[in-house]
């Protein structure tokens, strides 16, 4: 890229505006058919087809992805942490809802099991609101070994890659030439301490 | 790609005698129990500053530290080089988001982080104010600059605060490949013609200095620093990763036959350490305050790359949207 | 089958992913936003890997190795349509090219991977799903882009009406088009063509950008052929700046 840059002293830039960078979307990947779909972070988009684009290429372009789910940051409810080896199922209050809606809905469950670790699905409820579809997943998984956070997302709110497009990782195992593996330099340093061996004579 | 150089002018100490003594407690406590912090739990003010002034410089170092490998893309010497080249600037850039994200998590938005990296604010690794001038350069950066930036973020990985230790294991999960790449490109170079010998060896008298002052001067050993240990925000002094860089790499540069331009530097056999000509901490201060080779070229392109994209990010801003920090 | 026709068709398409991956590689560190920094990247990774993938094809036909057929020949000995050789301008004129680009590159694809040339067909079967994402990631942006503010539809809306006149002349015949489609390697350039236009209209048609007449369009021919605009020798010399240093080098 050739750029006419400005010549001398330049002024401060402005100040960026709120949302210059948009909105955040939480991105979740499967590594491998059949296992829990994973967190992976956060991408900066102004919708959700557009995460989507961002998330695929930002998580997905360097290990093996079967598919891809995005869900808006703002639509995810958090639980406190609790301690590690402990279960935050035990101890969190499960508020009363502020709104319900009138029928079941699907809402999908990540846990976090250790600090440091990162959130994995846990499995799909049904609630009338997010309060209780917490209280549904600790019925459901809640016994599942040491929970420190919870993550519930109606699944409406969630994009899912879709089946037929799981051609678009097929050739990321083959992309070896970003592989610290594709690189192997021993015989060419062998090859050149022989040729070049100090002479003792000196 | 960052060396944790630029930490070292300490912020105002604040007093932690304004901070609850319980919380204190049970937050170090939980460090103390190797537990890392998330996001929402209680953390001391000190904390919160020292995070968000270190994350945000070493993503500030990922985004800049693209720009002198970047020129040598489209110059890349062949397929196998050239798509390494590419995805190898690429990931810098995908580390640069990773940590901003990682910062964001503790309040700073990534707007006021992007203009205070442009406005000249906030500070990224000094060694990107060096110019990249031949494809040698470039094979330098990618090695040696890169396996710097391994050992401070290994460590770092370590650290207690959660989302800056995701991002982290992935970096150095992609950043062994550079290393990796950057070693093979100057094993070709060095052990290829007359003239690419040259070109490497050239390169590494260039970019020696900078590398040695990549992990910054030797720390002031103050409460503040116990303080930032015990709480694994600083994971290592810059004296033990420049010591452990020293033992990693030298013996892998000399079997090359390339020669390091400093004739102090041996490890003394006593000492276990190595030793070396005190790098020019006026120039390294004189250089990070502004006055090096390219730190105006940098910002500039940054500056630019930022106003040349505003109106793709006018056009999709959606006015309603609500911006919430990420959640890990 | 005509071994000069395959090798033609195999140059057409190397050639034009060469030149657009090292061109969309030119973004890397000055995108709009950091995300779309990656995206872009990715895709000109992925262009430059396929130009590799039909480069090894040519290699199998007896042509010289892939590095030396594409960083050592001339602007006159290259088939790349002149579209992909037009500097980045700014990222409409990018978008614009991605997107024209890539709608026909996919239909190629999806019709070489049932070609009756097996080695083509293999690797065109392969590949195909990274155009698909290029072609997601084009058509997501423009549909968003063709239908926000008046600055970006106008920005849009002029590379369009610029690139048109290149676009259409991806679509050049080759002088063994009729052998490729009797011997059912594709069905060549004016199906390619027709399918497209069928494509990159319903794009449009959901957004306020207008598709000019494309019968008062005259197509700028001549890339498949060896002419190139003035922009194409310098990217080369480019591309082979480090490489001529020493030729013989390992590198």
């Amino acid at each position: 890229m050739r750029l006419n840059l400005p010549e001398g002293e330049v002024p401060a830039m402005e100040p960026k505006p709120e949302l210059d960078q948009f909105e955040t979307y939480e991105a979740f990947h499967q590594k491998k058919e059949g296992t829990a779909y994973t967190y992976v972070g956060p991408v900066h988009a102004p919708n959700e087809d557009v995460a989507f684009l961002f998330a695929k290429e930002q998580y997905s372009r360097r290990f093996a992805c079967t598919g891809l789910w995005i869900a808006r940051t703002e639509n995810i409810q958090v639980t406190p942490y609790g301690n590690d080896g402990e279960n935050v199922y035990d101890t969190i209050q499960f508020d009363e809802p502020t709104q319900r809606s009138e029928q079941p809905e699907a809402y999908e469950i990540f846990h976090l099991k250790k600090r440091g670790k990162a959130h994995t699905y846990a499995g799909r409820v049904m609630a009338k609101s997010y309060p209780e579809a917490l209280a549904e997943a600790k019925k459901a998984f809640g016994d599942k070994g040491p929970i420190v956070n919870v993550w519930v997302v109606k699944s409406k709110d969630v994009l899912q890659s879709a089946e037929e497009d799981k051609d678009m990782w097929t050739t990321i195992p083959e992309k070896k030439y970003r592989e610290a593996i594709a690189y192997k330099v021993m015989d060419k340093i062998t090859k050149y301490k022989e040729e070049n061996k100090p002479t003792t004579a000196q | 790609m960052y060396g944790g150089g630029n930490v070292f002018e300490a912020t105002k100490f604040d007093d932690l005698q304004t901070e609850d003594p319980a919380k204190l407690e049970e937050f170090e406590a939980r460090i103390a129990r190797g537990e890392k912090i998330e996001p929402t739990d209680w953390m001391p003010e000190l904390y919160r500053k020292q995070l968000i002034r270190m994350i945000e410089q070493h993503a500030h170092s990922e985004i800049i530290g693209a720009l002198p490998e970047g020129t040598w893309i489209t110059r890349a010497p062949g397929f196998r080089r050239k798509m390494a080249q590419m995805a190898k600037v690429q990931d810098e850039v995908g580390h640069a988001q990773l940590l901003y994200s990682a910062a964001e998590t503790l309040g700073k938005s990534r707007e006021q982080m992007l203009t205070d990296l442009i406005n000249g604010k906030s500070k990224y690794s000094n060694v990107f104010n060096y110019p990249a001038y031949t494809w040698a350069d470039s094979n330098i950066i990618s090695w040696l600059i890169d396996a710097g930036a391994i050992v401070n973020q290994l460590a770092n990985a370590k650290g207690s605060y959660g989302p800056y230790s995701r991002a982290l294991e992935r970096i150095c999960a992609e950043e062994a490949f550079h290393l990796k790449y950057g070693h093979d490109a100057v094993v070709h170079m060095a052990t290829g013609s007359p003239k690419q010998r040259e070109m490497i060896q050239a390169a590494l008298n260039r970019w020696w200095p900078p590398i040695m002052t990549f992990f910054g001067p030797s720390d002031k050993m103050s409460t503040h620093t116990e303080t930032l240990m015990r709480w694994k925000v600083k994971m290592a002094t810059n004296d033990e990763c420049r010591q452990q860089f020293l033992d990693m790499y030298v013996p892998k540069i000399w079997e090359l036959g390339l020669t390091v331009p400093d004739p102090n530097l041996k490890k003394n056999m006593e000492t276990g350490q190595w030793d070396y000509t005190e790098p020019d901490w006026d120039e390294f201060k004189r250089v990070i305050n502004g006055d090096g080779p390219c730190n105006a070229e940098r910002l500039a392109v940054r500056r630019t790359a930022e106003e040349r994209g505003a109106w793709v990010r006018r056009a999709l801003l959606n006015p309603k949207a609500k911006y919430v920090r990420p959640l890990a | 089958m005509n071994e000069l026709a395959i090798k033609d068709l195999l140059y057409k398409l190397a050639d034009d992913q060469l030149i657009l991956g090292h061109r969309n590689s030119e973004w890397t560190g000055f995108g709009p936003i950091l995300e779309e920094d990656i995206a872009f990247s990715s895709m000109a990774q992925d262009k430059i890997g396929h130009s590799l993938a039909f480069y090894t094809l040519l290699q199998e036909l007896g042509e010289a190795d892939p590095d030396t057929v594409a960083f050592t020949r001339n602007a006159n000995q290259f088939h790349n349509n002149q579209l992909v050789e037009l500097p980045n301008g700014e990222y409409d004129f990018s978008l614009i090219r991605h997107f024209l680009y890539d709608n026909a590159e996919i239909i190629r694809f999806e019709m070489l991977s049932q070609s009756s040339y097996e080695p083509i067909a293999k690797v065109a079967t392969k590949l195909k799903g990274e155009v698909k994402y290029h072609v997601l990631h084009a058509n997501t942006w423009i549909k968003n882009l063709g239908s926000s503010t008046e600055e970006a539809i106008l920005r849009l809306q002029s590379s369009l009406n610029e690139a048109l006149p290149y676009a259409l002349a991806m679509f050049e015949n080759s002088k063994y088009e009729q052998e490729l489609i009797d011997a059912g390697v594709y069905s060549g350039e004016d199906a390619v063509k027709a399918e497209w236009l069928k494509r990159i209209q319903t794009v449009i048609e959901k957004t306020d950008l207008k598709l000019p007449d494309l019968a008062t369009i005259e197509p700028k021919f001549g890339g498949r052929y060896g002419k190139h605009t003035e922009h194409l020798q310098p990217l080369l010399d480019e591309m082979a700046e480090v490489f001529k240093i020493d030729p013989t080098a390992e590198w």
